[in-house]
């Protein structure tokens, strides 16, 4: 791995540990306005069919985890699965990729 | 920006799927034909930055949440095609393991957030860069204008699919386009835009001044 990448990794794995502000700095928010489970115009909720999509870390957080602490810890562990499954991912795609420009020389 | 299932009618959902199958196999191809040894690892990195930085929620004065995405980033260090890749697995990734944007959505919220949000930042970019000419500042001004409008710009796309849900489908997203446009906007004019501008300005300044190779080997690939 090149010396700037090492760095650059480095750099994201510092902002890795702080990502817990991302629920910290807007836990007395409300969602972002028409994403997750229901949406308000400031007299009536809305709520939509259920998601059935049975994700395994539900708003990026352990469930049952769910005081400040705790699910900190489980925004941190849903960063660091969701980065080393998106390296992979374009890996995967990038060897595909490849053998698709193989087969067709 | 994520729409979850269940504000999306099957209509929108398929027209935006059927949307996505061509642009997904152009940014294949595109990958094939450009992507070389030293851009796969770089678009590995800036998949994973991108996931990350969604992850960063801000606060909105009305009370809710918005974060940036990264598509204009990507877009610029490695062109827009291989942000449509790097934003598509970004959000798959959120859709079946965080439940963050729906699976029968994943075509909208990719034409939103992995077609638009890249091309538009992208050849603002280019505009702005063209108008301003060569020079670090310059290239800080284009990226940041670059990732507002794309960032805002895809909001709006979102905002139509769903604002446009009460006329054709019922039994999902009841608020109509005056709702729906108002609320998206706002939340990312003022707060994911300018997020989006500072951090995308910052980044890409940083490697003209440090790294430019690595900005130019990623410049080339735009045209076609």
């Amino acid at each position: 791995m090149e010396a700037w990448m090492k760095k650059a990794w480095i750099a994201i794995g510092f902002f890795v540990l702080v990502v817990p502000l991302g629920i910290l700095v807007t836990w007395s928010y409300g969602d972002a306005w028409g994403e997750w489970g229901s949406v308000s115009d400031g007299n009536t909720t809305w709520t939509p069919k259920e998601y059935s999509g049975g994700a395994p870390l539900p708003d990026y957080s352990i469930p049952g985890w769910e005081n400040k602490l705790m699910a900190s810890v489980g925004y941190w562990i849903s960063a660091v699965i969701g980065i080393i499954m998106s390296v992979v991912t374009v890996l995967g795609i990038a060897k595909a990729v490849e053998l698709w420009k193989g087969h067709n020389e | 920006m994520h729409i979850p299932d269940g504000y999306l009618g099957p209509l929108t959902c398929l027209v935006m799927y059927a949307v996505m199958a061509p642009i997904w196999w152009l940014a294949a191809r595109a990958m094939k034909e450009k992507l070389g040894d030293k851009s796969v690892p770089m678009l590995a990195m800036l998949t994973a930055v991108a996931f990350l930085v969604m992850m960063f929620n801000w606060p909105v004065p009305d009370g809710t949440t918005a974060h940036m995405v990264g598509g204009t980033l990507i877009a610029i260090i490695l062109g827009p095609w291989a942000a449509v890749i790097g934003i598509t697995v970004a959000l798959v990734i959120q859709a079946f393991f965080f439940g963050d944007g729906g699976i029968t959505a994943l075509g909208a919220n990719s034409f939103n957030m992995a077609f638009v949000l890249p091309f538009v930042g992208y050849y603002v970019y280019r505009g702005m860069k063209k108008v301003l000419g060569d020079g670090p500042s310059s290239e800080m001004i284009a990226a940041g204008v670059g990732a507002y409008a794309g960032i805002n710009v895809a909001a709006i796309a979102a905002a139509i699919e769903f604002g446009i849900q009460p006329y054709i489908s019922s039994g999902y997203c009841p608020y109509g386009l005056n709702l729906a446009i108002p609320a998206m906007a706002f939340a990312h004019l003022t707060t994911a835009g300018p997020v989006a501008a500072v951090v995308t300005s910052l980044v890409i300044g940083y490697m003209r001044k440090n790294r430019p190779d690595l900005l130019d080997a990623g410049a080339a690939p735009a045209e076609g």
